[in-house]
C-alpha cells in the first residue's frame, strides 16, 4: 500500500482515506460485536443478583419476595442483635490465623525449593498439590483425619489431653485454621517461587562472598525484592479465606455451639437453611463491602510503596 | 574461602535439616490423602476398628464399587463433565472475542465497561448465590443444565478475558498489521491469524474452566436440586447425611474423583499455574 501511495501522490488521496474510514467503522462494529456478548452474560449473572442483594438488604423480606423499605434496620439487627459482630470477629480469627500461618509456610518452602537439589520436581509437585483439591474434599479428608473415635490422631490427642478436635468448641477453630492452611499455603508458595526467579543471583552471590548469613540475605535482599508479589499473594489468601464457605460447612456447619460460624457461612445458612432472605442479603452486602474495603486499602499500600 | 573441597560439618547439618523440613512438609500434605486412601481400601468392619491403623489388613476394593463407581456417583461425575464441556464452549467463545476487543479494538465506553468487567472479579461467589438462586427460580431455569452452564460461564468470563488479554498483548502486532495491509478483513484476520496463535492461552484457560467447575460446590448447590442435575461436589456432600457417614465408600469417591486431577496437575503444572493465577504467574 505504501508503494501504491508514493507512485500516485495527490490524485488518489481520497480513495484510501475513504476505504480506511470504512474499515475503521467495521473495526468499531467488530469491537461491539466481540465485547458485548461476554459483557451482557456477566451483567445478567453477576450484576442482577448483586443489585438484588443490595436492594433486599434495605428491605424487609416476605419469604421469597421483597417487602417494605426498612433503611439500615437489617444491618443494625444483624450486627447488634443477631450475632453479626461475633460472626465478623470469628471471620477475623479464621482469616488472621490462616494468613499468619500460611504466609511464612509458603514463603519458607518456596525458598527451600528454590535451591538446586535432588527430587526437586517431586517435592514441588507434592507441595503444590493441595491447591488443586476442592474445598469440599479438603474438608472431608480432614474431618475424617480429625475423627475423635476412629481417626489416627487420637493417640496423640490423648497424650496431649485433648478430648476432641473439630467437635470441641475450644479446638474447632484451631483445627479449621490448620485445614485451611493446608489448602491455602500453596498459592503463597507458587507466587513466591515465581518472584524468586526474578531475584538476580549475582546479588545473592555478592552478599554471600561478603559474609552475609543465609538468614540475613533473605531478610535484607530477597524479601525486599519479592515484597510486592508477596503482598498480592497475601491479599488473595485473605480474601479467599474470608469468603470461604464450603470447607467450614462440611467440617463444622458453624458449630459446635457457634464456635466457627464465620460471616460467609452465615450467608449460606440464612439463605438455604433458614430462608431468612433479608438476613442473607444483609450479610452478603457486608461481605462485599469488606472485600472492597480490604482491596482498596491494599491498592493504597501498593501505591504508597511505589511513590 | 577456606576448605572448599570437603564440606564443613555444619554444612552437613544444614543439608540434613533442609531435607527434614521438606519431608515434614510433604508429610503434612500427604497425611490426609493417605488416611483417606487407606480407609477407601478397608473392609467396612476394618473402617470401624477402634484402634486405627494405616495399612489395611487386606485390601478391599468394595468401597470403590459402592462409592466411586456407583450409578449415582458416575452420574454426578458425568454431570460435572457435561457442565465443563458446555462452559468451555460458551465461556471460551465469549472470552476470546472480548479479550481481543479489550486488547486491540476501540469502542465507545470501553474504559467504563472494562472497569465494570474487572470489578466483577472482586465479587465473591458467596455474595450472590442466594439472589442467583432466586433469579433462577423466577426465570424458571432452576435445576437445569442451562442455568449451571450460564452461571459458571459468567463467573469465569472476566478472569478468562484477563488471562487471554495477557496472551494477546504478548503477540507481535506486526503480524496483524501486515495481514490487514495484504487486504485481509479485520474480522477474518482474527480467526485466521490471531486465534491459532492463542492456543497456549486457550489451553491455560481450559484448565481454569475445568478445575473451577470440577471443584466448585457453592454454585452447583445453589442452582440444582435433583440427582440427575447434581454436580460432583454436591454429590459428595450428599453422602454426609444425618443418619451418619459411611466413610469407606465416601473416601473411595473422594479419592477417586480427586486423584486424577492431582495426576493431571503433576504433568501439566505450567498450564495449571497459568490458569489458576489468571496468567499472573507464568508457571
Amino acid at each position: 500500500m505504501n508503494t501504491a501511495m508514493t507512485q500516485a501522490p495527490g490524485s488518489t488521496m481520497s480513495q484510501p482515506t475513504r476505504s480506511r474510514r470504512g474499515s475503521q467503522a467495521l473495526r468499531l462494529l467488530q469491537g461491539y460485536a466481540f465485547f458485548y456478548p461476554a459483557f451482557l452474560l456477566v451483567a445478567a449473572v453477576l450484576f442482577v443478583p448483586l443489585f438484588h442483594a443490595i436492594w433486599q438488604s434495605v428491605h424487609a423480606a416476605d419469604y421469597m419476595e421483597i417487602g417494605r423499605f426498612v433503611g439500615l434496620a437489617n444491618f443494625v439487627n444483624l450486627l447488634m442483635h443477631d450475632g453479626g459482630l461475633r460472626d465478623i470477629g470469628l471471620s477475623i480469627v479464621f482469616v488472621g490465623g490462616s494468613v499468619l500461618l500460611a504466609t511464612p509456610l509458603g514463603v519458607g518452602l518456596a525458598v527451600l525449593l528454590n535451591r538446586p537439589m535432588r527430587w526437586r520436581a517431586f517435592f514441588r509437585t507434592v507441595l503444590v498439590a493441595p491447591w488443586v483439591v476442592s474445598q469440599l474434599v479438603t474438608g472431608l479428608l480432614w474431618l475424617w483425619l480429625y475423627d475423635d473415635r476412629l481417626g489416627p490422631l487420637q493417640a496423640m490427642m490423648q497424650s496431649l489431653g485433648i478430648r476432641a478436635l473439630i467437635t470441641d468448641p475450644d479446638w474447632a477453630m484451631a483445627s479449621l485454621i490448620l485445614t485451611n492452611v493446608w489448602h491455602s499455603y500453596p498459592l503463597v508458595m507458587v507466587f513466591t517461587l515465581a518472584a524468586l526467579q526474578t531475584v538476580p543471583s549475582e546479588v545473592i552471590e555478592a552478599a554471600t562472598i561478603d559474609g552475609a548469613s543465609a538468614w540475613r540475605r533473605f531478610w535484607r535482599i530477597t524479601l525486599p525484592l519479592i515484597r510486592n508479589t508477596l503482598k498480592v499473594a497475601v491479599v488473595l489468601t485473605t480474601l479467599h479465606t474470608f469468603n470461604t464457605v464450603t470447607t467450614i460447612l462440611i467440617m463444622t456447619g458453624g458449630g459446635p455451639a457457634g464456635a466457627t460460624e464465620v460471616l460467609a457461612l452465615r450467608v449460606f445458612k440464612e439463605g438455604f437453611q433458614f430462608f431468612r432472605m433479608e438476613v442473607a442479603a444483609t450479610a452478603a452486602v457486608l461481605i462485599l463491602l469488606l472485600n472492597i474495603a480490604f482491596s482498596l486499602a491494599f491498592v493504597r499500600v501498593l501505591k504508597s510503596d511505589h511513590a | 574461602m577456606r576448605n572448599t573441597r570437603r564440606p564443613h560439618p555444619s554444612a552437613w547439618l544444614t543439608l540434613v535439616g533442609f531435607y527434614l523440613v521438606l519431608l515434614a512438609a510433604v508429610l503434612f500434605v500427604l497425611v490426609p490423602f493417605l488416611w483417606g486412601l487407606s480407609t477407601s481400601l478397608k473392609s467396612p468392619q476394618e473402617v470401624l476398628a477402634t484402634t486405627p491403623h494405616w495399612i489395611p489388613e487386606h485390601i478391599d476394593f468394595g468401597n470403590y464399587g459402592r462409592g466411586l463407581l456407583s450409578e449415582k456417583f458416575l452420574r454426578f461425575m458425568g454431570n460435572s463433565l457435561l457442565a465443563v464441556i458446555g462452559a468451555l464452549i460458551v465461556s471460551l467463545t465469549l472470552a476470546v472475542h472480548a479479550a481481543y476487543a479489550c486488547a486491540r479494538l476501540r469502542f465507545r465506553g470501553k474504559d467504563l465497561l472494562l472497569f465494570l468487567l474487572w470489578s466483577t472479579i472482586m465479587i465473591p461467589t458467596v455474595a450472590i448465590i442466594v439472589p442467583l438462586y432466586l433469579l433462577s427460580v423466577n426465570l424458571q431455569v432452576y435445576d437445569t443444565r442451562f442455568a449451571v452452564i450460564a452461571a459458571y460461564s459468567a463467573m469465569l468470563v472476566p478472569t478468562l478475558i484477563w488471562l487471554l488479554r495477557g496472551f494477546i498483548d504478548s503477540l507481535p502486532g506486526e503480524l496483524e498489521e501486515s495481514a490487514l495491509v495484504d487486504g485481509c478483513s479485520p474480522v477474518k484476520m482474527f480467526y485466521v491469524i490471531v486465534l491459532p496463535l492463542l492456543r497456549p492461552g486457550l489451553a491455560a484457560a481450559s484448565v481454569l474452566v475445568f478445575l473451577t467447575i470440577w471443584n466448585d460446590f457453592l454454585l452447583a448447590f445453589s442452582l440444582t436440586l435433583r440427582d440427575e442435575n447434581r454436580l460432583l461436589q454436591v454429590g459428595l456432600h450428599s453422602y454426609v447425611t444425618e443418619a451418619g457417614i459411611e466413610w469407606g465408600p465416601l473416601m473411595a469417591a473422594t479419592i477417586g474423583s480427586t486423584l486424577p486431577v492431582v495426576i493431571a496437575f503433576a504433568f501439566l503444572q505450567r498450564l495449571f499455574i497459568q490458569g489458576l493465577t489468571g496468567g499472573a504467574v507464568k508457571g
